[in-house]
């Protein structure tokens, strides 16, 4: 069965170069494994139908909508100028003003694309003015982008925690330690790089000024600083799910961004509206047929072979940690990070299991991976957003992007694959496991 | 005449299309904040009040099921589908890229038909067994019909794009 499984991967990504959407992706591979493998679809459907409706997956939609939201009220713009208060005038200052910036919209939207969307109309302008390369600072807000779905709450963990059944709010934590660590690497590779450019610096300000400064944006920002307070406090202080606590992020912005900060007006927050749940439809279809097609390899045993095949080659847990930090690198490469995570996870988690690998540590290990994917080409929608967002070419973003993923997220991915504990250890102090 | 006649269809094209964009703004924008307030509504009701709404979760199904479909239409009709393109990059003149979307959404409408065929094997399924909700009796067939509905206007949308792109190739408006 593992020939008719490949054969019907190698469909998919046939069909994924055509530039074939990605749930008829799906369906080309169910077309395989149907006519091909016979494996039978009755039923199947049926399963993948009601698997949708999970509550746990009412999550994506929701934070989503809060992503969105964010972007169009004028919550992202308060949240930048309060980072920017603070060092903004030192020398790469703005470059650590967009990771930071990231990291905080990420507490928010769980999602990769809302910090570009959000920041980069912003701050690009703003680098390119200041005297930082348009590329460079399209590429360095793209990749501090992926945040999105490294600081909690993360839409792919929801995905990972739910295909996985294992605890979504430890898979959560289990990311949020490499994504301050890529967070921290972003802001000093940036200082680093700013050295070579001809910026053009604000005055110094002196203490008192700075305190003020501070204190009002600070003020401003006072009611989107909430947020990520709410959402993150109302999940690990064990008082919401976080579906619920999407749904009161939603809510809350919805009377922030119309009265507070102005931005939502009513024709705005409709196109808000269409927008988050167009990409809510295209991603929820593509889930149910990449589940379907992962199911019927669960079905048909095709873990259980893939880990005994591996396991023919060699049995040494780093070559296997290597090995699968590449494929899933290579998967990041052609497939966005739900399809990877939905068709990998149950593929691989047996052989996780037999490596003696936490599945913690595995969200971890999948979660800093897939992201990466989004800004790796071919597939890369979060660096083509961003570049279009610049209005500079993909080509010339790709350069400082990939120098930025090289020397800021790379060595993050390597460690968490070789040290668990950058992944368990928040999950083992929340009591986790 | 034929000008004016032109122009007149070219009205009605557009006009469709605006009316369409602002027809799925409002009805997916209404979808997506029901689910909002129904989710918010259990938040106060379960945790402040602390007299929790019984069949509040099975109902935001429907909106939610519809929701999931609706946007993927909507997709469709603007053509806003998750996709790799790694071709595309490679080509250069206009016309290559046309014929490449042209073969796209012919394998796009193989591969959706088959799944739409499934799709009404589920929805006779469903109307066959007509199961309820556990609280509200509510039956489930007004959910899962949405897939098959979802799946027929997704094929109507990509036939559209499909004929566009034709008509774009056969006018030599590409080069």
């Amino acid at each position: 069965m593992i020939e008719i499984a490949l054969l019907a991967i190698l469909v998919l990504v046939i069909t994924l170069t055509l530039g074939v959407a990605l749930p008829w992706c799906f369906g080309a591979a169910l077309m395989v494994m149907y006519f091909v493998g016979d494996v039978t679809m009755k039923g199947m459907v049926l399963w993948g139908f009601q698997q949708l409706a999970t509550p746990t997956l009412l999550a994506i939609p929701l934070f989503v909508l809060a992503g969105t939201l964010m972007s169009a009220s004028g919550i992202a713009a308060a949240l930048l100028n309060f980072v920017n208060s603070f060092i903004g005038h030192v020398r790469g200052g703005l470059g650590v003003v967009a990771a930071v910036s990231c990291a905080i919209i990420g507490a928010i939207s769980g999602s990769g694309l809302t910090g570009i969307a959000a920041i980069g109309p912003l701050l690009i302008p703003e680098m390119d003015k200041r005297g930082y390369p348009r590329e460079y600072a399209t590429a360095l807000i793209a990749n501090s982008s992926i945040l999105g779905l490294l600081i909690p709450p993360s839409l792919s963990m929801i995905l990972f925690g739910w295909v996985t059944e294992t605890s979504i709010l430890a898979c959560f934590l289990a990311t949020l330690g490499p994504g301050l660590l890529i967070m921290v690497n972003f802001s000093v590779v940036n200082l680093w790089l700013s050295r070579k450019f001809d910026l053009i610096l604000d005055e110094k300000p002196t203490f008192p000024q700075l305190t003020k400064n501070v204190t009002k944006t600070g003020i401003h920002a006072f009611p989107a600083l909430l947020m990520p307070v709410m959402i993150l406090g109302g999940i690990y202080g064990g008082i919401m799910t976080p579906t619920e606590s999407a749904a009161l992020a939603v809510i809350y912005s919805i009377p922030v961004g119309f009265f507070i900060y102005r931005g939502l007006k009513w024709p705005t927050f409709i196109e808000a509206g269409r927008e988050a749940s167009t990409a809510v439809g295209s991603i929820m279809v593509m889930i149910l047929f990449s589940m379907i097609f992962g199911q019927m390899l669960v079905y048909e045993g095709v873990p259980q072979d893939l880990v005994s095949a591996i396991f023919g080659i060699t049995e040494n847990k780093i070559v296997l940690l290597i090995f699968i930090n590449i494929l899933l690198f290579l998967v990041g490469m052609i497939v966005n990070d739900a399809t990877a995570i939905i068709l990998i996870a149950p593929l691989l988690l047996p052989l996780m299991n037999a490596l003696g690998i936490n599945p913690i540590h595995f969200a971890a290990i999948m979660g800093v991976n897939t992201a990466m994917g989004g800004v790796t080409p071919p597939y890369a929608s979060i660096l083509y957003l961003g570049a279009r967002i610049g209005n500079v070419k993909v080509t010339k973003v790709i350069p400082p992007a990939m120098l930025l993923m090289l020397t800021g997220y790379l060595p993050v991915v390597i460690l968490t694959s070789l040290w668990p504990d950058l992944a368990l250890f928040l999950p083992r102090l929340f009591g986790y496991f | 005449m034929i000008v004016g006649i032109t122009l007149h269809y070219v009205n009605l094209q557009c006009d469709w299309g605006v009316n369409m964009e602002k027809f799925a703004g409002y009805i997916l924008t209404g979808l997506i904040c029901c689910i909002a307030l129904g989710q918010f509504v259990q938040v106060v009701t379960r945790y402040v009040l602390e007299i929790p709404v019984m069949g509040l979760e099975e109902t935001l199904v429907y909106p939610t099921m519809w929701l999931y479909i609706l946007g993927a239409v909507n997709a469709s009709r603007e053509d806003t589908h998750i996709k790799a393109n790694v071709l595309e990059i490679f080509l250069s003149t206009e016309r290559a890229q046309t014929i490449l979307a042209i073969i796209g959404e012919v394998i796009s409408l193989i591969i959706g038909i088959w799944l739409l065929t499934w799709a009404w094997d589920f929805t006779q399924y469903s109307f066959r067994i007509w199961k309820e909700s556990p609280t509200l009796y509510i039956p489930t067939f007004y959910s899962d019909l949405a897939l098959c509905v979802g799946m027929i206007l997704m094929m109507i949308y990509t036939s559209v794009h499909l004929i566009r792109h034709c008509r774009d190739l056969t006018q030599e408006t590409v080069k």
